[in-house]
């Protein structure tokens, strides 16, 4: 039996290997870190990550996931050590600690929570908000929306006939036959408004939702048009493309979205500011 | 942490008996109704019903055993993912729904403890100063284990835990799911309900010891919701839920529950003695299907239809099977436990003592304690969050260290969860239903119709009606749907005997983003008997001697998971019981397979280098499996239960 002691036993080994992309991707981070914190690099300021703390990651990384930790992902449980440690230890300065001998990861927590409570939700004026509504054009656009009609000729059914038994009834069709009646009984709808391309998709599959994307709105019949399901005639009356509403129409949106942004950036520049207020050593890696 | 991990799996569910508290009267309503459901018809609205498609079955942080496990995720993360955006597992991976937004959703967070330790977890509140919330919140593996599983033992005795049932905090979090699910719902685009889980276990011991029956249900309110969830620290006995659920629709709040994993519920679910042990009678029966219209007969945690030992003659029947009992390494009781044996109980019932307490349709779910579903083969996560997040701890992969399958260091927590649990669960499923629009209001009245279908998490869609005056011509014709509603009952639907033969329109149609079909099948159960019959094939007609296909040679390419040969896209057929007894009472429920797919495990393995694990198929048959639908022989049509 292979346990978990012969496991950890292995990782100086195992980790050579990924170490080199490791340092590579770490140094990438580290220098961000330097900036600021040359000025006050004391020992109170220095996150010490040794490679026995390394090798621990490993191996709650291999406990945890099964598997073993990649460079990248070397990089992150160090840079969430990091992290902790800093909200950690700057939570002590300010005292959270006191009377409460619970672990770092809680006392990074409650920084967390703090550096929350910081970021103050404001309300912008329109030209800040223009400007995101502008930038951000993909959130606020309506997708492209098709209204069509279409006559099935199920494969299941007709074999390889289908096909030709489509293109004999497209003439038919276009000279007044009633579309309502034709070709094979369709299990959903013979006749759809205004529906969102992605639902066409989950309809009928991703190659009809194509043809028809690409159908300019007429009131010809067309086709045969391949689908996940059979053959079909189509009829677009409709093809709306992709639509941005007027800024004023979707103001509401884009604040809220603005918002919920700038709320995310504010909290983790908060915590980003705390991070570098720290010097970052970690062992067999020189970052200078 | 490997120890902590595993202890916990261990610990993860839950179980009680013993349950004596009275039903607590619930009269008050809080959240707003929605006021344009009913004001008029919505885009898209058909006469003849579209297929909907959703997961009734999703917990979030608020819940006790998915908080444990890191998952940090609301339920308007949950509600976000089902619109089909990104949300993020508790190992750190993206999660995004395979086949695009589901049309409804639902969050069931466990009633019990509803929110609390999420607050244990917040410092600053008092729930977070108890000796529990810092041993839970500790890094002392054994602390961990011990606080948590004094929850689990409280949620199955029933038994509060005094300073942790924060009634104020419970109520708060389940208004706020309320209030999300209200958020989220569209008339016309999406629909959610107000939900919860009710966690009731029966256990074989009375200090809660693991191992017992499951008879979890989920309680869904059509629109308007009460200010409090009834839940097993409220009364154990799941009779007592249905006399408050009784009392609330009394009050105007319309509500179902749907029980679910009555394969692992030790033949509880399904048993034929009330709960505390008494014959079963009609005001029973009344009671269970006014509340209990519908079963979820599968999910992550297994498929709940049939079992191999009670349906030896169904070459299907061993799909899915999981019947390792919640939280512990014992297989549970076969009889009770499964869906058509309770149809063949219920008519049984019904022939001997004239009720049918199982008169239920079918819908499916996940169950995901993550807030999002893994419903594809292709991309799965498995459901509880740390425990089950790799295919390591899945088991679809080797130990790490290991050579290969012969080499599995068995007595590894990892490995004993993985083959005991995690390996064995799917990647499943999904409910449909039959509604004219996609508005709660359609919805629920669907739910209560029983005009569902459950698939193990591919979106095919299937119609079966049965009626007197059906003929081969109906299948060409353009309103075919239309026709077969004018002339008969659908899914779910009771057909009262005439005297003559009926017939059934059985019609399957491809998920357009999934695989292909191979066969359609009725299921007919009576009170003695059951048979599978093939009604229509990939390639051509069945047998009528054998009453099967012929094999249809469909295989898969292992190397690259690709099916190799293309089935049905529509199956379709028009269908008389050639053993026809008019004088008695049959339940006929259509099955759909699809051709041979990669099992979860085999994509994971696939991707991994290493080959399939030995002990779970490679491929499976994805399916789908309507409501039945029952034929009363005339005159002896039921007083109606609902």
């Amino acid at each position: 039996m292979t346990d978990n002691t012969e496991q950890v036993r292995r990782w100086p080994v195992l980790l050579r290997e990924p170490l080199v992309h490791f340092i590579l991707a770490a140094l990438a981070v580290f220098i961000g870190w330097q900036v600021v914190s040359s000025g006050r690099a004391d020992e109170e300021r220095t996150i010490r990550v040794s490679s026995a703390d390394l090798e621990r990651l490993a191996s709650i990384y291999t406990a945890e996931s099964g598997s073993l930790p990649a460079g990248e992902d070397m990089v992150a449980m160090v840079n969430d050590y990091v992290r902790d440690e800093a909200l950690a230890r700057e939570a002590r300065r300010l005292g959270l600690d006191e009377g409460d001998t619970i672990v770092t990861r809680r006392l990074a927590q409650k920084m967390t929570f703090m550096v929350a409570d910081l970021a103050r939700t404001e309300t912008p004026d329109d030209t800040v908000l223009r400007d995101w509504y502008e930038t951000h054009a993909d959130r606020f656009t309506e997708p492209q929306m098709i209204t069509f009609r279409h006559v099935f000729f199920s494969e299941d059914v007709r074999g390889a006939s289908a096909t030709a038994d489509a293109e004999a009834m497209l003439a038919r069709l276009n000279s007044g036959a009633d579309w309502r009646e034709a070709g094979d009984p369709f299990m959903l709808q013979r006749a759809y408004g205004d529906l969102p391309l992605r639902e066409v998709v989950r309809l009928f599959g991703g190659e009809f939702a194509q043809s028809l994307a690409a159908s300019p709105a007429s009131d010809q019949w067309t086709g045969p048009v391949r689908s996940a399901l059979g053959v079909h005639l189509v009829q677009v009356s409709a093809n709306a493309p992709p639509r941005l509403p007027p800024f004023e129409d979707v103001k509401a949106k884009v604040l809220a979205d603005w918002q919920d942004q700038t709320r995310r950036e504010a909290n983790e520049k908060a915590i980003q500011d705390i991070i570098a207020r720290y010097k970052v050593e970690v062992e067999g890696i020189n970052a200078e | 942490m490997l120890k902590q991990a595993t202890a916990l799996a261990v610990i993860m569910t839950l179980a009680a008996c013993s349950g004596t508290g009275t039903p607590a009267e619930e009269t008050t309503s809080a959240a707003p109704e929605q006021a344009s459901e009913t004001a008029g018809r919505t885009a898209g609205y058909n006469p003849d019903r579209n297929a909907y498609f959703g997961d009734l079955h999703i917990h979030t942080r608020s819940s006790f055993d998915a908080y444990i496990f890191n998952v940090r995720r609301t339920a308007d993360d949950a509600y976000r993912f089902a619109l089909g955006e990104t949300i993020q597992h508790p190992s750190g991976f993206d999660m995004t729904i395979a086949g695009g937004p589901l049309d409804f959703y639902t969050v069931t967070d466990h009633a019990e403890y509803l929110g609390i330790l999420p607050a244990m977890d917040t410092p600053g509140t008092k729930l977070s100063e108890l000796p529990r919330a810092k041993d839970m919140f500790s890094t002392d593996p054994d602390k961990i284990v011990a606080a948590f599983q004094g929850v689990g033992q409280s949620v199955r005795t029933g038994k509060p835990i005094e300073d942790m049932y924060d009634l104020d905090t419970i109520n708060s979090v389940w208004l706020q799911n309320v209030a999300a699910a209200d958020k989220y719902n569209q008339p016309g685009k999406f629909t959610t309900f107000a939900a919860y889980e009710f966690t009731s276990v029966t256990t074989p011991d009375e200090n809660g010891g693991f191992g017992g029956g499951n008879l979890h249900r989920n309680v869904f309110f059509k629109g308007k919701a009460p200010v409090r969830a009834f839940s097993t620290l409220d009364s154990t006995n799941p009779e007592d839920l249905w006399d408050w659920m009784d009392a609330q629709r009394e009050a105007g709040m319309e509500v179902i529950s749907i029980p679910h994993n009555s394969n692992v519920s030790d033949g509880q679910m399904f048993r034929l003695e009330t709960y505390k042990g008494e014959p079963m009678d009609t005001a029973y029966a009344e009671q269970r299907m006014r509340n209990e219209p519908l079963v979820e007969v599968t999910q992550v945690k297994g498929t709940s239809e049939t079992h191999p030992d009670l349906s030896p003659n169904d070459e299907w029947a061993n799909f899915e099977i999981y019947d390792q009992l919640l939280g512990a390494y014992v297989v549970g009781a076969t009889n009770g436990s499964y869906v058509r044996e309770a149809y063949r109980n219920g008519l049984k019932l019904q022939e001997e003592k004239g009720f049918d307490p199982f008169h239920f349709g079918l819908v499916a779910a996940s169950d995901s304690h993550v807030a999002g579903g893994a419903y594809s083969e292709e991309d799965y996560w498995s459901k509880i969050g740390i425990v089950d997040g790799t295919p390591v701890a899945r088991g679809s992969v080797p130990f790490p260290g290991t050579t290969g399958w012969d080499d599995q260091p068995e007595d590894n927590q990892v490995v004993k969860n993985a083959t005991n649990w995690f390996s064995r669960w799917s990647a499943s499923g999904l409910t449909g239903v039959w509604a004219e629009e996609n508005t709660r209001e359609a919805i629920f009245d669907a739910f209560r119709r029983k005009e569902t279908f459950a698939t193990t998490g591919p979106r095919m869609k299937v119609r079966f009606f049965g009626g007197f005056g059906y003929d081969e011509a109906m299948l060409s014709s353009a309103n075919l749907s239309h026709e077969a509603y004018e002339g008969g009952v659908p899914m779910g639907g009771d057909l009262v005997g005439t005297g003559e033969a009926p017939a059934f329109i059985a019609w399957a149609q491809r998920d357009p983003n999934g695989g292909t079909l191979q066969r359609l099948q009725v299921v007919k159960v009576t009170s003695d008997g059951e048979e599978v019959i093939d009604v229509a094939c990939d390639n051509g007609a069945p047998d009528p001697s054998t009453r099967r296909c012929t094999d249809n040679g469909a295989t898969v390419d292992m190397a690259s998971c690709t099916p190799e040969n293309e089935g049905a896209s529509e199956l379709k057929v028009l269908w008389t019981d050639p053993d026809f007894d008019p004088a008695r009472r049959a339940t006929y429920y259509v099955r759909v397979l699809e051709n041979p797919s990669c099992r979860w495990s085999t994509w994971e393995a696939m991707r991994n280098g290493t080959p399939p694990r030995p002990d779970v198929p490679e491929t499976i048959q994805e399916r789908a499996y309507t409501s039945p639908i029952w034929y009363i022989p005339g005159g002896l049509r039921d007083r109606k239960t609902i």
